[in-house]
């Protein structure tokens, strides 16, 4: 008996040193992470709306309504004048594992651009929807995610059909499309009610 | 100093983690379809495995054996999740792409399996030779392997077009089976290295 307690002495006594010194390590990096991936999101949702200088979160007011698809951060981006649309974080899976895609919903109930954030898929394969080379229309240049821009939120978003699938890669199309469709129903339903709960006190 | 050459040599070539000892096994069949990834989770790994093996070597002599097995995994998890946060932190592009290995470097039974079996035993400087021949022999052979499989399997190396534009990729390379035969390849290649290698050194002694 004593022999165990001694035992376990040892190893909280491990264990804690391992904890202390994670947790001095965590201190330390945790600002300059913040700033790192909030300096990635800036990026990336300039990219889907150029016009866009501030950006606000409304992560808590949106939520997935497919049990397949989180919903993980979501942004009202705005320019100097007007909103401009939503901007979601998604993930849902995928054919390797966890795929992330930033959709943005533009005002028109259409979508303003898809980019796709991390994805564990083939590579030569799956992965080509985060290629910039690979074209599923070669002769307009247009990218797996590209083909979403412009698109309205009533299509049916079917592989194939109004989806443009990549070759050999079925499994990945279908669920970045599903992870697509979700976010952008979310987005434009959030648009319609805060444009409607904004309407009523600016209209009288 | 010819007794550490030998224990950094074994990891490259007689004691090679992935070709002689088949262990980490998983790992190297999952991220070898691109050389960049190869690169990436070798490095990574070896990073890992330099800094548990020295840690665990420095406190063998207080570490009871009845429960070694938890305080190595805490050493093994502790130091995976420093280097999570510093690349994070500090070279963000870096973390990106090689953000899927750092939780698979945990698991990967090379360094526990060293760990066990080698620093617990050994000085704090041979460990540091073990952990630098054990990560540079599994990286070379990731390198290799996924060299062949992204120049066969995408017609690309390091992500540049190597082969001509009218070479169809033999996406075989790129799945699974083919990075089986290339692994099996590989195997038969260091074997016949071995022989080699050992046939010499006999006739050296013999002369």
């Amino acid at each position: 008996m004593k022999g165990n307690s001694r035992l376990g002495f040892i190893l909280a006594i491990f264990a804690a040193v391992g904890c202390g010194s994670l947790a001095v390590v965590q201190a330390i990096t945790a600002p300059a992470i913040a700033m790192q991936s909030q300096k990635a999101l800036n990026e990336s949702l300039r990219e889907l709306f150029p016009d866009a200088t501030s950006f606000e979160d409304i992560s808590s007011s949106i939520t997935s309504s497919s049990p397949a698809v989180k919903f993980e951060e979501a942004y009202l981006v705005k320019s100097a004048m007007a909103p401009l649309g939503v901007a979601i974080k998604a993930s849902g899976s995928s054919y390797g594992g966890t795929a992330k895609l930033l959709v943005g919903v533009g005002l028109a109930r259409s979508i303003a651009g898809v980019k796709v954030l991390e994805l564990s898929d083939t590579a030569g394969l799956g992965m080509n929807a985060m290629s910039d080379a690979y074209y599923v229309d070669k002769a307009n240049k247009i990218t797996f995610p590209g083909q979403f821009k412009d698109k309205f939120i009533t299509d049916s978003f079917e592989v194939k059909k109004d989806v443009v699938a990549i070759t050999a890669a079925t499994i990945t199309s279908r669920s970045l499309t599903a992870i697509v469709k979700a976010a952008s129903e979310a987005g434009a339903a959030w648009i319609e009610s805060s444009a409607m709960a904004g309407a009523a006190p600016g209209g009288k | 100093m010819k007794k550490l050459w030998k224990i950094f040599n074994g990891g490259l070539v007689f004691e090679n983690p992935l070709l002689v000892l088949m262990i980490g096994l998983c790992s190297s069949m999952a991220v070898t379809s691109t050389v960049s990834n190869g690169i990436g989770m070798g490095l990574s790994m070896t990073f890992v495995l330099l800094f548990s093996e020295i840690f665990v070597s420095a406190f063998r002599k207080i570490i009871p054996s009845s429960v070694r097995m938890p305080v190595f995994l805490i050493i093994i998890g502790g130091f995976t999740t420093i280097v999570d946060l510093v690349l994070k932190a500090y070279f963000p592009a870096l973390s990106k792409s090689m953000g899927v290995f750092i939780p698979l470097i945990v698991v990967n039974c090379i360094i526990m399996g060293r760990v066990e079996a080698f620093s617990y035993k050994q000085s704090v400087l041979a460990s540091i030779f073990d952990s630098f021949g054990m990560g540079l022999g599994y990286t070379w052979v990731l390198v290799g392997m996924s060299a062949f499989r992204e120049v066969l399997g995408n017609g690309t190396f390091l992500g540049i077009q190597v082969m001509p534009q009218s070479y169809q990729p033999i996406l075989f390379f790129i799945l699974p089976p083919g990075g089986f035969l290339i692994f099996g390849l590989f195997i038969a290649f260091n074997i016949w290295n071995k022989n080699r290698l050992t046939r010499k050194a006999e006739a050296k002694e013999n002369a």
